[in-house]
């Protein structure tokens, strides 16, 4: 059994560290001083850097120590990972780019030849989490007005072409939410692999519409329990239907040489938020099942760090410190590296890890995590437990 | 006002051109190092650096189903090849407004601002049915109006809501940093006054396709009379096949598929036709010509000259 590790491109700028609010690194914050793309030049303008050039960077990173690719989100206020991935495609080497993608948002063949067009330029590293829950007021931001389960169906139709049009000249298609005749990729493009579908959401919705296409169930971190009986309900699902599925976490990591070290970052990153980003925590509408998942699990008035220790390494505060999922691994190099083993016994079949910021972390995690994998160590978990 | 020249890219042509499927084996006697990590954008970027370094101020880039996606050569070739613009075509069927919208703020930001969009004219019916683009005939005018309106909006407004026929947003449009770069200039192509009308209403500039001088004034006259207050520039493609001197044209001429209105003549003469047009208004100049990449050179070392030599007169004298 091998493992897909992989490393994620923060497109909404990234933090000097995890203690930080301020976003040091792209524009999102005001320029200041020890900012970078852009940063200050001698005289105190905006030198030529932009946000692309660090992701370049982060990009490199990661493919250096070994991650396989990383994973490009995308939000209102985030940069787009389509034309990341195009303007990083002639710089990076083994970097493979997961695009989050919303079906809507293309048309599904103009969408299959854009994606055969990048794995034509990196040569095949281009991959694809397909997401279609979010929903409510962002939604209609993005100009999508369909309804949470009509989206889904929406979504499988689209694969259903994008797969039907990859390697054919005369694909038709007959569906409630497109009609096409005799379509196809043009014969220069269809010598391309089909990119890997992962798949995200929690609804039922989603695991019908993961189950008949995708290649990876992904879902955020959750109690190990609680996930591990997901992702053994998501294949069995997939079984029944007679397809195979394998299963991935998205997780942040805050991985240092000992816990007293990673516990006390976690500290002093809790006792810097203010009080408008703990307001702001305690959610917005949504009619996300994976969101709302989530926020079940969030005390709402947390006033010390270590109230929001769930289990062993495992601490339920990291939307406090940046954008994303609440739960994530804290630990050392050893217990964050059973950790992840431990979740690989439970059924997990791939990673998409992070930590902040982005670029030192990739480094950190890449050369001193992912060498002690696999050794199965009982005896440290038991120590923390 | 300054002329801005345009090299047009069309990924369809020269097919063979490094793309390796298609790579000529070299006889057994030359030892062939060529890598599967080359590939067909190598030579995009080649065209593109040949325009960068010979002065043209952008590059356009064709919408072709049988080549690869536009925007995608568009930013690659736009990290590759510093300062240079880029102007990808592609229909209005592509997909959501506010995602096409969205995707040009990261070209924006990570190129500064050298983004522009050219968009192509719709496919016919049963062309379109091959793409999943099942609107009517009738309907692809408001379609396209539409999709200019919502993405202008949401890139320009916050709160931006819409609702028409083809596209809805509610409480949309851009937050910083996202609203600080330039919304792409526009460039609408198309004959007849109701393409002109959408022109004045949405394009930073309106391309012409090759005619004569006289001819180009009128439709320059009839476009500024719709545009009133906010002019629209005038743009125009011209394929040209140009040489050293008349005769050398007019013989490769003979032998080379041409597009309808090239230009056929020496480089004199040429620099001389489109300082004319320059003269009646025409601001932007879209120069194609096939091999692209020997051609880019050929006209940017040898006509741009001549003509900058041309308008730059022109333009003291005025």
């Amino acid at each position: 059994m091998s493992i897909d590790f992989y490393w994620r491109l923060p497109t909404h700028g990234c933090h000097n560290s995890i203690q930080t609010s301020g976003y040091e690194r792209g524009d999102w914050s005001p320029l200041r001083p020890g900012n970078i793309a852009p940063g200050l030049d001698r005289e105190g303008d905006a030198d030529p850097f932009t946000y692309i050039d660090h992701l370049a960077a982060i990009a490199q990173a990661a493919e250096s120590v070994g991650f396989q690719g990383g994973l490009i989100p995308s939000f209102p206020n985030t940069d787009d990972p389509w034309v990341i991935s195009s303007l990083l495609a002639r710089e990076t080497k083994s970097f493979r780019f997961m695009i989050a993608f919303q079906p809507g948002f293309g048309n599904p063949v103009h969408t299959a030849r854009m994606a055969a067009s990048l794995q034509r330029a990196t040569g095949g590293r281009l991959l694809f989490n397909i997401i279609t829950g979010g929903g409510g007021p962002a939604q209609l931001w993005w100009g999508d007005s369909f309804a949470h389960d009509d989206r889904y169906g929406r979504t499988s139709e689209f694969l259903d072409i994008f797969k039907g049009v990859w390697k054919s000249s005369d694909f038709s298609y007959d569906g409630r939410f497109y009609q096409l005749r005799d379509g196809g990729l043009a014969p220069v493009l269809q010598g391309e692999e089909f990119p890997e579908i992962w798949f995200s959401g929690s609804s039922d919705a989603a695991l019908q519409t993961a189950a008949r296409h995708a290649d990876y169930y992904l879902s955020w971190l959750e109690p190990f329990d609680q996930l591990g009986d997901k992702f053994a309900r998501v294949k069995e699902r997939t079984a029944t239907l007679g397809g195979e599925q394998k299963c991935a976490v998205r997780v942040d990591l805050v991985a240092r040489a000992t816990e007293e070290e990673a516990w006390a970052d976690i500290a002093r990153g809790f006792d810097n938020v203010s009080e408008e980003t703990r307001q702001r925590w305690r959610g917005q509408a949504t009619d996300s099942v994976g969101a709302a998942r989530q926020a079940a699990l969030r005390p709402t008035d947390a006033r010390r760090y270590d109230e929001l220790i769930v289990a062993p390494n495992l601490w339920g505060g990291f939307n406090l410190l940046r954008g994303g999922p609440a739960l994530g691994i804290v630990g050392s190099y050893e217990q964050c590296a059973a950790r992840l083993d431990e979740l690989i016994a439970r059924g997990t079949d791939a990673f998409i890890l992070a930590g902040t910021p982005h670029l030192e972390e990739a480094y950190r995690v890449g050369e001193e995590v992912l060498p002690l994998l696999g050794r199965q160590a009982p005896a440290l978990l038991a120590a923390a437990e | 006002m300054t002329l801005n020249i345009h090299w047009r890219l069309d990924p369809a042509a020269d097919p063979q051109r490094s793309e390796p499927g298609a790579w000529r084996p070299l006889p057994a006697l030359a030892r062939d190092r060529r890598t599967s990590t080359q590939n067909r954008f190598d030579y995009y970027v080649q065209v593109a650096q040949a325009a960068a370094q010979t002065a043209f101020d952008g590059l356009f880039v064709r919408h072709r189903i049988a080549a690869d996606e536009s925007r995608i050569i568009a930013a690659i070739v736009a990290r590759a090849a510093p300062r240079l613009n880029v102007v990808p075509e592609f229909p209005a069927s592509v997909g959501s407004a506010v995602y096409a919208a969205k995707q040009a703020t990261t070209f924006q930001r990570a190129t500064h601002g050298r983004l522009a969009w050219a968009i192509a004219h719709d496919a016919e019916a049963t062309d379109r049915l091959a793409e999943a683009d099942s609107v009517k005939d009738g309907d692809l005018s408001q379609r396209l109006e539409e999709f200019l309106t919502v993405a202008r909006g949401v890139h320009e407004q916050r709160p931006f809501s819409y609702k028409g026929a083809h596209f809805e947003v509610k409480n949309g449009g851009f937050d910083a940093p996202l609203n600080r770069v330039p919304f792409p200039r526009i460039y609408l192509q198309g004959e007849g006054e109701a393409a002109l009308a959408l022109s004045a209403r949405h394009a930073d500039v309106h391309l012409f396709q090759p005619a004569t001088a006289e001819a180009l004034a009128n439709d320059i006259a009839r476009l500024n009379a719709l545009a009133k207050g906010c002019p629209v520039e005038a743009g125009l493609i011209q394929p040209l096949l140009v040489r050293e001197d008349r005769e050398s044209a007019e013989r490769d001429a003979q032998r080379l598929p041409l597009a309808p209105g090239t230009l056929i003549a020496s480089y004199d003469e040429a620099a001389e036709r489109l300082a004319g047009f320059a003269a009646s208004g025409i601001t932007q100049l879209v120069l194609e010509a096939v091999p692209s990449l020997e051609e880019a050179y050929r006209i940017g070392q040898h006509l741009l000259p001549r003509l900058r030599a041309l308008t730059g007169v022109a333009q003291q004298a005025a």
